[in-house]
């Protein structure tokens, strides 16, 4: 068979930002901002739970932001929304990757988070987390935090999600390099 | 949240910055190296090259053409255009889509080289933030980019409207589509179980869907000229995949776009998601039935108002959870039901097919996408 030259089809985008960005550090006075979405209710329970977990560990205040349409009139309230959430919080936690479109936008919020200097994490679904770290380095960031939730998540009932938030809090603030100052022991 | 209007953004895209590179020699007058990709030693006929192009996760396990440098060249040439022109960024990747890249990979899909403007318009359109590839290339749905094309072109390239037109008649249209598909895959890294999440995919992930209009049978403006681009234009939509609506029982104008609509309205389509806050819809008429229906509605916004008030359900038609988000969503409307699109311009429809009439075929949108059109120079 003859050998030749062809020419790559392909494209790859060579940048990358290999450092997951600052550690959160101490919770305390912080503002916590959580976006959530609207397709994923056990998303919004958890998120719930974690915001009151937050605030137990000395947060000043969480925020949330819910990302809707990304399209047209709409995405241009989303984009402005979502420059305008990230300029009122101090740590990110990005939610949720949980399927292939809305994971990413998680993703794409995140970095846009990260990329505005804010300690940020991704929050993804056993089934999607290679996905969400692929589209994170395809996005320019290979390191960004990603904690991973079980999955299937979302047909799950409150009564099994519930645990779920309160088992991951701890794991959650490793990934994000949290400190929670120590409590002073009750007066005897 | 209340019903979502589909309005366009306000921000188009503006054109990439042109590379600082002399045009004093253009790709068909001298033999100044313009095309800049890798170059691969590999077989050079179909079967082992198509081998060497899957080892590399270049292929879509069709045969590939070899794009070697001569057919490349030769495919710009004849549109005359600058392989070094940035056309788009596309997601996921990001990486800049040129005119190179778009001759290379039609050249691997088999598309004629007269298909480089259809090609560039349309990777212009799909390239809109509006049209949301962002998500339509990682999502668990089905969806890929349809191109609806309008104008003399579609009779210069061959692009079919008559029958089999959405798929079966032989035409440059299944390569051209393929072709796009391949740009997806290559340049904007849409990879299965990497990058794209779908969870059945579609033959139009292949294939594509490469169809034009029949203005010549068509009651009303052609669709692109409908949406503000007069002659040669291509317009993108985000297909879920086509849905056939038979109806041997109708007669007039009304009685066939209710059945039209009626059938396109079934719980389980995005439109209708809680998760999604807005969709189109395509509808595509055979020249019998619109015929048949321009006698009766000249205007063509009387022929979306009734396909779209058929294409809603009552809210129990729902399951409870489903009512319950939608509800919360105040999507159920004050005449108790739930309507596909947003509004009657959300129909977007065009006439092909053919002269057997009695089918009609709906391509239901992925949702947030908004359909593009833009002009083919």
């Amino acid at each position: 068979m003859a050998k030749g030259f062809v020419l790559d089809p392909t494209t790859a985008r060579a940048d990358d930002i290999t450092s997951p960005g600052p550690d959160a550090g101490p919770l305390a006075g912080k503002v916590v901002g959580i976006r959530v979405d609207q397709m994923w209710r056990a998303w919004d329970w958890i998120s719930e739970i974690w915001a009151d977990e937050f605030k137990k560990a000395g947060a000043a205040d969480v925020k949330f932001w819910r990302s809707c349409g990304r399209s047209g009139e709409e995405g241009e309230r989303m984009a402005a929304g979502l420059t305008a959430f990230l300029a009122e919080i101090d740590i990110a936690i990005v939610g949720l990757a949980n399927c292939g479109s809305c994971t990413g936008w998680t993703v794409h919020d995140a970095l846009q988070a990260a990329a505005a200097g804010k300690p940020t994490v991704a929050i993804a679904t056993a089934n999607f987390e290679e996905f969400a770290k692929t589209i994170a380095k395809r996005g320019g960031r290979s390191s960004l935090r990603v904690h991973v939730l079980p999955y299937p998540l979302n047909e799950r009932f409150r009564e099994e999600v519930d645990p779920v938030a309160y088992g991951h809090f701890p794991k959650l603030l490793v990934t994000m390099g949290a400190e929670i100052a120590a409590r002073k022991p009750a007066a005897a | 949240m209340s019903i979502v209007t589909i309005a366009p953004s306000h921000a188009k895209v503006k054109a990439p910055p042109k590379q600082p590179v002399s045009r004093d020699c253009g790709p068909d007058g001298c033999e100044i190296d313009w095309l800049v990709s890798t170059r691969h030693e590999a077989e050079l006929d179909v079967v082992g090259f198509t081998q060497f192009a899957m080892e590399q996760g270049w292929g879509d396990g069709l045969p590939l053409v070899p794009p070697t440098d001569a057919r490349v060249r030769g495919f710009l040439a004849a549109s005359n255009r600058y392989p070094d022109e940035v056309i788009a960024y596309l997601p996921p990747m990001r990486a800049e889509c040129t005119v190179e890249k778009i001759a290379i990979n039609a050249v691997m899909a088999g598309a004629p080289p007269e298909s480089l403007p259809l090609l560039i318009a349309a990777v212009a359109a799909v390239a809109e933030p509006d049209f949301e590839l962002y998500g339509m290339n990682a999502t668990t749905a089905s969806v890929a980019p349809a191109m609806f094309v309008n104008g003399p072109i579609r009779n210069t390239l061959g692009i079919p409207y008559k029958h089999g037109c959405f798929g079966g008649a032989a035409s440059s249209a299944s390569a051209i589509g393929r072709a796009l598909r391949l740009i997806m895959r290559n340049v904007a890294g849409q990879v299965v179980g990497v990058t794209s999440q779908s969870t059945f995919g579609s033959p139009a992930r292949i294939s594509g869907l490469c169809v034009a209009e029949w203005e010549e049978r068509s009651p009303w403006a052609p669709l692109a000229e409908r949406r503000g681009v007069k002659g040669n234009a291509v317009t993108t939509f985000g297909g879920m995949g086509t849905m056939n609506i038979l109806d041997t029982t109708s007669q007039t104008p009304t009685e066939f776009l209710e059945m039209i609509g009626r059938s396109a309205a079934y719980v389980g389509t995005n439109g209708f998601s809680p998760a999604v806050p807005f969709c189109e819809v395509f509808v595509a008429i055979n020249p019998i039935c619109a015929e048949i229906v321009g006698k009766g509605m000249p205007n063509i916004e009387d022929v979306q108002e009734v396909i779209w008030k058929n294409a809603s359900l009552p809210k129990d038609w729902f399951t409870a959870k489903h009512l319950e988000q939608l509800e919360d969503q105040e999507r159920v409307r004050t005449d108790g039901r739930v309507y596909l699109t947003p509004e009657p311009k959300d129909v977007v429809v065009m006439v092909c097919g053919g002269t057997g009439g009695l089918h009609a075929a709906v391509v239901h949108s992925f949702g947030t996408s908004i359909t593009q059109t833009v002009a083919i120079v």
